[in-house]
């Protein structure tokens, strides 16, 4: 049978008309007469053209509909992406553009795929995606697809400068133990210097809270040991500013008062001895002087504190505060250095030629973040790892003691085993030097007058993530 | 640098089609526009999304807020509580780094849980393995009265219950969600330490009734 003939058959069939026996062959004449054979493929030709039209269009509406997923930009980052159509189950587009996207600082290039450029405007914006699929004619209008793109502001251009005393007078300052935001010094230390910065990190700046870091130094012109000291208030207590600087000054303050000649002729002689004869007995004797001597100056510290809690009527957890110092002297044959260390702030000792570090402390870290202890704590003096918080070193010449809160070593050092690397110091010591992102050069010689503007520029570096209060002390 | 990592674990067994799973969509996208506008969320917040129906899955795994894209949610199936339990337990164990002498490690997980039916699996065994894990805090919320606030006090102490699972008590529930994701950013970031418990949160909206 034709198809001409089953295809007219049908149609009878669909209307309820059925051909009578006798008109068989009248029906069989009437499906061969060509003006028949032209209607019915005329007709299946347009049928088909439908079909065809409604697949385009079921296509065109399933594109629309997907979601098509381009990677989220950030404002003054280089960016570009390949927008993987076929991943996205478009593998039969004919033609792509997008075309508002200039107004971004982006560009899209069809043949390539990509949107590239370096964004200018952050926001959630609903972009236009001009395309035709694979069957449509080339000169048919384009259909149009909404596209989320989502720039991202510049980090850096979320954060606040909100001074800590913004608006306010003396008494104010007074009540509310404020402090500078920033503070840095530059003087002679001993036969040697020391520069020191401290600055508000940008999440207090951000709201314009307190500084929680501090520092102290001092030289003994009597004994001729010189002091270092440097602490980080605990973001969480309410007056930890206060107390990172009462710890400062508490242990300047012991050292002046007890480090009188007597106990400072006693540890001279330990030391001197100690360096001519490597005797066990000796050395316990070093130690046991410098755990009771030291250890002393941290209980006075925590004492002392103590004593100002009860005075405010405080909690002594609202004085929480880290503590580093690290005292040192000259004598005929070389420096010996003493330290003390509770919390996660390094001391670090560069030697002269630079090719050794000796890390004078262990910190205290847990497990996940925020494991410290602090100074305040009275649990870490009663602890059989307190006599491990003591440092002791002889060293014929160093060219760089260094005390610095988790502001500097979070960003610069990452994790603690770094902090036993030479070449991390390397790295660190030309960043300083000026190998950083800002070209800022900290140059560290004594005659430098820009020292400590120099150093407290360098302290502004950026390191995403990091926006704690930063402390460094650098004796040379 | 040390992220804060926060799994969100909702439900979209059947009973959430239409209307609450659309407002589900729409705060968790809400929150993470607001969230991007805070230096340091989007410096140190990662958020993931688990969906349980009638199993659990991962549709984002720990993703940075700069890079988030929220995908399409859809309602079906039954409520396995127990499944979304033990994987988000794994995902903690792979996705969420711990601070050795060799790296940094992330801050503890913040985990927020919404669902709106009982669970209707073996949830007893999924939560024993959640247990396990370390979390700076846990959230509950029962979205409408098909809830069981029984069970989740089991999972958590904090337990918040909205009275109807409609779009504007969802999006409250998200607003409040993002300002807790917010103070504990912050907070990791000033003081380092974690928010410990509801009480270190901002207050709930009056729409969320806190379950003691």
């Amino acid at each position: 049978m034709s198809e001409i003939k089953q295809y007219i058959q049908t149609l009878l069939a669909q209307k309820n008309i059925s051909v009578a026996k006798n008109r068989e062959s009248i029906f069989e004449e009437f499906t061969k007469e060509e003006a028949n054979i032209f209607a019915v493929n005329q007709i299946k030709d347009n049928q088909k053209m439908m079909l065809d039209k409604w697949v385009l269009k079921n296509r065109v509406s399933d594109i629309i509909d997907q979601q098509l997923i381009i990677p989220n930009a950030t404002v003054g980052k280089p960016y570009e992406v390949y927008i993987d159509y076929s991943k996205a189950g478009m593998d039969d587009l004919a033609y792509t553009s997008f075309d508002d996207l200039g107004q971004f600082g982006l560009e899209y290039n069809e043949q390539l795929g990509t949107i590239k450029g370096i964004p200018t405007k952050s926001g959630e914006f609903k972009i236009s995606m001009k395309f035709r699929v694979n069957g449509e004619n080339e000169d048919s209008e384009l259909n149009n697809k909404k596209v989320s793109l989502i720039i991202n502001a510049d980090p850096k251009s979320l954060w606040k400068n909100i001074p800590s005393d913004l608006d306010k007078d003396e008494i104010w300052k007074n009540v509310n133990y404020w402090k500078p935001d920033i503070d840095y010094d530059f003087k002679p230390l001993g036969d040697k210097h020391i520069v020191v910065a401290s600055k508000r990190g940008r999440s207090h700046a951000n709201v314009g809270s307190f500084r929680d870091d501090d520092f102290s130094f001092k030289h003994l012109e009597e004994t001729g040991w010189s002091i270092v000291c440097v602490a980080d208030g605990a973001g969480s207590a309410s007056l930890s500013r206060l107390g990172s600087k009462l710890a400062c000054e508490f242990v300047i303050s012991y050292f002046e008062e007890n480090f009188n000649s007597d106990i400072v002729t006693e540890l001279d002689s330990l030391i001197k001895n100690r360096d001519q004869s490597q005797d066990d007995v000796k050395q316990k004797n070093l130690d046991l002087f410098i755990y009771n001597n030291l250890g002393k100056a941290a209980f006075f510290v925590h004492k002392g504190l103590q004593d100002y809690a009860n005075k405010l009527e405080r909690p002594l957890k609202d004085l929480h505060s880290t503590l580093i110092f690290a005292l040192f002297k000259k004598y005929d044959f070389g420096y010996a250095i003493l330290s003390f260390g509770v919390g996660d702030c390094p001391i670090g000792l560069v030697n002269k030629d630079l090719t050794e570090i000796q890390l004078m402390n262990w910190l205290d870290v847990g497990e996940f973040g925020g494991g410290t202890r602090f100074i305040t704590m009275p649990e870490i003096f009663s602890s059989n790892k307190f006599p491990t918080r003591f440092g002791f070193k002889v060293v014929e010449d160093f060219s760089y003691l260094m005390l610095m809160t988790d502001g500097i070593y979070d960003p610069k050092f990452v994790v603690e085993a770094n902090l036993e690397k030479i070449e991390c110091w390397s790295a660190f010591l030309e960043d300083l030097h000026g190998d950083n992102e800002s070209n800022i050069k900290v140059e560290l010689i004594a005659k430098n007058e820009n020292l400590p503007i120099q150093l407290s520029e360098w302290m502004d570096f950026w390191s995403s993530g990091n926006h704690d209060d930063r402390t460094l002390a650098i004796v040379f | 640098m040390r992220r804060l990592p926060v799994y969100l674990l909702l439900d979209t067994s059947g009973s959430m089609s239409g209307e609450p799973i659309e407002a589900v969509k729409n705060g968790v996208q809400v929150m993470i526009s607001s969230l991007r506008q805070n230096p340091q969320a989007i410096e140190t917040a990662f958020i993931s999304v688990i969906t349980f129906d009638s199993s659990a899955k991962q549709i984002i795994p720990l993703t940075d807020l700069a890079s988030f894209q929220m995908v399409d949610l859809k309602a079906t199936g039954v409520t396995a509580l127990g499944d979304a339990l033990k994987l988000v337990s794994n995902k903690i164990d792979t996705e969420v780094e711990k601070t050795t002498p060799e790296q940094k490690g992330d801050w503890k997980p913040l985990v927020f849980i919404m669902t709106d039916g009982i669970p209707t699996d073996n949830w007893q065994s999924g939560l024993a393995e959640f247990k396990k894990r370390k979390t700076a805090f846990v959230v509950a919320c029962a979205a409408g009265a098909g809830a069981d606030t029984n069970i989740l006090k089991q999972i958590t102490d904090n337990v918040v219950s909205l009275d109807t699972a409609d779009s504007s008590s969802i999006a409250k529930f998200f607003q409040w969600v993002t300002a807790s994701i917010g103070v504990s950013s912050t907070k990791v970031e000033d003081s380092g330490k974690e928010v410990q418990g509801l009480s270190e949160l901002p207050p709930p909206p009056s729409e969320l009734n806190i379950v003691v």
